[in-house]
């Protein structure tokens, strides 16, 4: 039978269910594992087994290496993650504008989270826009904004969080606080997330395991909460001199480890871009 | 009752203070569809202790309709049956929250002279009249989602199948929703639809899902059961549950709404799931 | 009955969509036939849904002790004070077991034992635990399972429902024995536009009329207003007189509601300060200041005397004696002296509405309850056509019967009013409860009816399948129409009718009514004050005929449908009111204190009240009643006999039933 139905309408089930999907694999799963990464800018920096000051610089760096070495990147990040994101981001916009928040006269706990679900949704998705655009894409034409080098990761992502300066300026203070409100949206959106697609999925039925589900998505959400702090904090208190050195160190170490071939020629022109 | 009691207040006791107040009701009236709405405003001498609740204060109403500007006006239209929250009758808006106004209580909820209570139709479902509105959508859902058992027919057949007890206490308290729609009233998710035509795609509301819990747990109802998880999976059904569960909050029979919810979307990703692999 | 089958144009219209119509429906399309459903309400919110007790049925435990249908039978008649024809009730618990486990197949929850049978338990008027019940809500399970089942046939296009209209006329073709029923005309309560609709057969289940008496445990719809409009068309009105008062009900402001006997079953206890005017908190007044009057008459029986024993001792302490709670009329009924925890695990569900309701917490302070006027016996006057069988295998020998009598499945005439095609099915009509209810009785009589006449009313159509009434030409109806809309002409008036006044206020005048009724034809009746009673409906009909309606909006006027309800009622309260003055017995809910004694050579009889459309008066006869299966004995309910001869109030008490 040849539908008449609109697509939206005709696989219903299916897109609401891959917007669910992938709110938690591939997006939460990878924002679990970012936000843990940028952290490290501040547990590295905790660390025993290396010099402090270079601490945290070193293991953000190992951490980004790490991720860059990972085969046909690009294609994992337009297939694992910004398809993914768009999607959901697309959906999920035009979800939310098929309800309409009624907090005003019911302000239960369930609700205004159901409203900051929505809300937190529309700011991520101009945040995850931002961030992306600026420190991946490189358009560096946006407002404040100021590109990623994944050889330098800490001293040019210290500089992005400070609108695109060394100094701590108005644009560290629009940037910051964007970046602040930004992931701490998504990581409400996510936990909060969590808890409605175990409903949604009839992982918790009862009353008392939804409650019981809350609790660990809270959980999970503070914690990550916690290490998103924590990477911004480390950021915006960054001796950027000092992370440059560490960064230009790390570059002679692997140019001088590499054979003096290709490799060595990739590195140049990555320290040429800067 | 036989013989009311006197309710002048005169014989009132002095253990419980009897207080004659004025309860002012501020009631958004509209003459019927797709005429615009207004507020009128009424005072009704209320006393305390007598049990006097938003229908009895309705009822005077309409014997003496007039408002505080000394306006004679027209009746309020309500809708309403048993009085003892079962029928699902009388569902309005009170004082921002939707409920059932025969259980509203005035010493509750207007304790002190000059206390306001606002009065409001149901904003989900078209407006027949004043605080009448027409809930045939919620009938109509249960239609859509085949809310019966398929019996073979009345003929006697002997008894139906035997039912554990924690089976009948779970369909029990399902089995009490009475269509009221207060968790609709109260869904983000559910919205007024005025033409019967956009009903099936449009959010089906937790009332429904609950049947279609209540019906699948019964061993012949279950014979529908993917016909009913099939509605609950198209638009409108239980997938546009937006989570805000603020419809278990506002059910007056304390339905476990957000637990059949769950159940549902449990049910109807396993029939999703085992649809695609068998095929139709 | 297969000889004949109706024809695809042939329709019948039910009239009111609670369990004796939804249960008609479900039948009628089942026979063959299509059904308009007409109803004020949505059907889903019918006033069955009120009940809560259960459901009488013999079954297999209680058969193992000794129980069987007959006593079924013979606990009905008794209770009933042996006024109800015996061959429906024969047949209706025997059928009544049959009848439960088809609402099991629909889905019901009953309630279940561990095993996952249906449980069972104790209700008044027997010694055997008969009644089925889902939760505290046993009405409304039922009437949602047969909603469902009618939405199965609508959803097959094979009943239309009318929901928020009103019946307004039977419509009545020919003269004489000629004469029959062919349609109705009806309202719509919203755009108000009047309609006739032709059918082939026409069933009333349309409910009680407990609105005349003002406050009752009735929903708002039970005005009895269709009742009357068909007594006004030429259908009897039977044994009118018999209304059932409950002993316990919530005193509200806008009306009266239920409080289960089950309360007093749990050690409940009913007690008013011993002083006049004894003002106090409850809980400040000391034991020796409480009159425990119902322990006290009642020694053996405590607070669990029968129905009409307790109501009309609750009456005489607060009307007779002044000595109700505060002067008001109410006792109290108290629980508060028990264990919080023992109450919320036995009994939560109807202390949860006395909370919501009253506003007090009955774990904490006394119940304030008094009696309210909770159902009628009376009704539509219905006929049957009886057929004997063997007798039943278990049954009381000394009945000395060769033969019993039941009713004959299919025959045309079952539940037929004196006018040919129109029945009467449910509360409305007057079959099978005699002088008293039974409690968990009325859910069972209403299925029933709509199950069994649902039969014959199809076979009486299908009788006239080669003249059906979509033949009929349209001037009958449309006469109908016509009369009908004067009649709304002439309470609209110009439009300019302005403020009524007192006298012509028709919210003012229902209150009378109410007022005058309940004093007059409820607990105690004489002929006195019945006779003044009959004055007041007279002075309240002249009002009521130049009611001034405050609103003249032709669109959802629940304004007009008011008045136009209170002017019928008036005429039905008449009938009402009639029999009981005719009446010069007691006998079940009917006591009158100037005959406080049955009288069955002069009165046990069916009241009938037909409308006189010349002087707009009931002319009263009598009819006997169908006996031959159990004979009439003394009420006395046993050990109650002693104990009520201390009291100088009625000996002939009433069956002890709980809702």
């Amino acid at each position: 039978m040849a539908s008449k139905e609109p697509f939206m309408q005709r696989h219903h089930f299916l897109l609401r269910r891959l917007h669910s999907f992938t709110g938690v694999f591939p997006i939460g799963v990878f924002l679990i594992v970012h936000l843990t990464t940028n952290a490290s800018i501040v547990w590295g920096r905790l660390g025993v087994a290396t010099e402090k000051s270079h601490g945290g610089v070193a293991t953000f760096q190992h951490e980004v290496e790490f991720i860059h070495s990972l085969p046909a990147l690009l294609l994992i990040e337009i297939f694992g993650l910004w398809l993914p994101i768009a999607f959901h981001s697309i959906l999920g916009v035009y979800y939310a504008t098929t309800g309409k928040s009624n907090i005003k006269h019911y302000r239960y706990q369930d609700n205004w989270r159901y409203t900051m679900q929505r809300i937190s949704g529309y700011i991520g998705v101009l945040f995850i826009f931002y961030h992306v655009a600026t420190l991946r894409w490189g358009w560096t034409w946006l407002p404040f904004a100021s590109g990623f080098n994944f050889r330098e990761a800490s001293s040019t992502t210290a500089i992005a969080l400070r609108g695109g300066s060394e100094e701590i300026g108005f644009g560290a203070v629009v940037i910051g606080l964007f970046y602040l409100v930004g992931v701490l949206m998504l990581v409400f959106h996510f936990a909060n997330g969590l808890w409605t697609a175990a409903i949604t999925w009839g992982v918790t039925i009862t009353e008392q395991a939804q409650r019981r589900w809350g609790y660990v998505c809270a959980g999970l959400g503070f914690g990550l909460a916690g290490l998103a702090l924590a990477a911004l904090v480390g950021f915006v208190t960054l001796d950027i001199d000092e992370a440059r050195e560490y960064e230009r160190a790390r570059i002679i170490e692997l140019e001088s480890a590499a054979a003096p071939d290709q490799q060595a020629g990739q590195l140049e022109n990555a320290l040429a871009r800067h | 009752m036989v013989s009311p009691a006197s309710h002048n207040g005169s014989n009132n006791g002095s253990g419980a203070p009897a207080r004659s107040r004025t309860v002012r009701f501020r009631i958004q009236r509209c003459e019927g569809p797709a005429k615009p709405s207004r507020w009128e405003e009424f005072d009704v001498p209320v006393e305390a202790g007598a049990g006097a609740n938003v229908i009895s204060c309705l009822q005077l109403i309409a014997a003496n309709p007039v408002t505080v500007d000394g306006k004679r006006t027209t009746p309020v239209v309500w809708d309403s049956g048993c009085l003892e929250e079962v029928c699902g009758s009388c569902t309005m808006v009170i004082n921002g929250r939707v409920r059932q106004s025969c259980s509203c209580l005035i010493d509750n909820d207007a304790p002190n002279d000059g206390d306001v209570v606002t009065l409001q139709p149901m904003s989900k479902f078209p407006v027949v009249r004043d605080l009448w509105v027409d809930r045939a959508r919620m009938f109509d859902s249960l239609r859509k989602i085949k809310a019966w058992v398929p019996i073979d027919g009345l003929h006697d057949q002997g008894a139906g199948p035997r039912e554990r007890p924690k089976t009948q206490q779970t369909r029990y308290v399902h089995s009490t929703c009475m269509s009221c729609g207060c968790c609709l009233e109260a869904c983000p998710q559910y919205k007024l639809e005025e033409d019967p035509d956009d009903w099936d795609t449009a959010f089906i509301g937790a009332a429904a899902i609950g049947q279609v819990r209540l019906f699948n747990k019964h061993e012949t109802g279950a014979e529908l059961a993917g016909e009913r998880l099939d509605a609950l999976m198209g638009p409108g059904g239980v997938t546009d549950c937006g989570n805000a569960q603020n419809c278990v909050k506002v059910c007056p029979k304390e339905i476990p709404l957000t637990e059949a919810i769950a159940d549902m979307g449990r049910a109807v990703a396993l029939h999703g799931l085992k649809k695609f692999f068998r095929g139709k | 009955m297969s000889s004949v089958n109706p024809s695809s144009k042939q329709r019948v219209i039910v009239v009111g969509g609670g369990l004796a119509g939804l249960a008609a429906a479900a039948r009628l399309v089942e026979q063959g036939l299509s059904v308009d459903l007409f109803s004020m309400v949505p059907v889903k919110r019918s006033h069955s849904v009120c009940a809560q007790g259960g459901i009488n049925a013999c079954n297999e435990i209680a058969r193992q002790q000794g129980f069987s249908e007959w006593m079924h039978m013979d606990e009905t008649l008794y209770g009933g004070d042996f006024l109800a024809d015996q061959p429906p009730v024969y047949e209706m618990t025997h059928w009544a077991p049959k009848i439960i486990d088809l609402l099991d197949r629909m889905g019901v929850p009953f309630n279940r034992t561990g095993e996952g049978y249906r449980d069972l338990r104790l209700f008044g008027g027997s010694l055997f635990k008969r009644t089925h019940f889902a939760g505290a809500t046993t009405g409304q399970q039922l009437m949602y399972a047969l909603d469902e089942q009618v939405r199965r046939h609508e959803a097959e296009g094979k009943v239309v429902k009318y929901e928020f209209w009103e019946f307004l006329w039977p419509v009545i073709e020919g003269e004489g024995d000629e004469r029959r029923c062919v349609g109705i005309v009806a309202q719509d309560l919203r755009t108000m536009q009047i309609r006739a609709f032709p059918a082939d057969a026409v069933a009333m289940a349309t409910g009680g009329c407990g609105l005349v008496f003002g406050k009752s445990t009735n929903s708002v719809m039970c005005t009895g207003g269709a009742a009357s409009r068909c007594y006004q068309a030429g259908a009897w009105y039977a044994n009118g007189e018999f209304i059932q008062v409950h002993p316990t009900a919530i005193p509200g402001a806008d009306k009266c509601r239920l409080m289960s006997e089950s309360a007093r079953g749990e050690g409940g206890r009913v007690w008013v300060p011993r002083k006049k005017g004894d003002n106090r908190d409850p809980r400040q007044i000391d034991e020796k200041d409480r009159w425990y009057f119902l322990e006290e008459k009642y020694p053996k029986y405590g607070n669990l005397v029968p129905r009409d024993i307790a109501t009309r001792e609750i009456f005489d302490v607060c009307v007779n004696q002044g000595l109700g709670v505060k002067g008001e009329n109410q006792v109290y009924l108290d629980l508060s002296f028990k264990p919080r925890e023992e109450l919320d695990r036995k009994l939560k569900g109807i202390l949860e509405i006395y909370e919501k309701f009253a506003g007090e917490d009955p774990r904490e302070v006394p119940m304030r309850i008094f009696p309210a006027v909770h159902y009628s016996m009376g009704g539509l006057w219905t006929t049957f056509t009886s057929e004997k069988r063997r007798p039943d295998p278990v049954m009381d020998l000394d009945s000395g019967l060769n033969e019993v009598i039941g009713l004959k499945l299919g025959a045309p005439d079952t539940m037929a009013t004196n006018i040919p095609g129109l029945y009467a099915l449910g509360e409305v009509n007057f079959a099978y409860h005699g002088g008293t209810r039974l409690g968990a009785n009325a859910l069972l009589s209403c299925i029933f009816d709509g199950l069994f006449a649902g039969v014959g009313i199809a076979n009486y159509a299908a009788e006239r399948a080669d003249a059906p009434a979509s033949d009929i030409h349209k001037s009958v109806y449309d006469g109908a129409v016509k009369r009908e809309e004067e009649k709304v002409k002439k309470f609209i008036g110009d439009g300019a009718s302005g403020a009524p006044d007192t006298t012509t206020n028709p919210y003012e005048i229902a209150k009378e009514m109410g007022d005058e009724m309940t004093a007059a034809s409820t607990v105690v009746k004489t002929e006195e004050r019945m006779l003044k009673a009959m004055d007041k409906l007279h002075e309240l009909q002249d009002r009521i005929s130049r009611a001034r309606l405050s609103d003249n909006a032709m669109w959802t006027n629940q304004n007009l449908s008011f008045t136009r309800a209170v002017s019928d009622m008036l005429i039905l309260a008449e009938a009402i009111l009639a029999g009981g003055i005719e009446r010069k017995e007691s006998r079940g809910s009917h006591h009158r204190s100037d005959y406080p004694d049955r009288d069955d050579a002069n009165f046990l009889k069916t009241t009938i009240a037909e409308f006189d459309p010349d002087s707009g008066r009931p002319k009263l006869s009598w009819r006997e009643v169908h006996q031959g299966l159990a004979q009439p004995r003394v009420r006395s309910y046993g050990k109650i006999e002693s104990a009520a001869a201390k009291t100088d109030t009625a000996p002939q008490v009433a069956a002890s039933a709980a809702s």
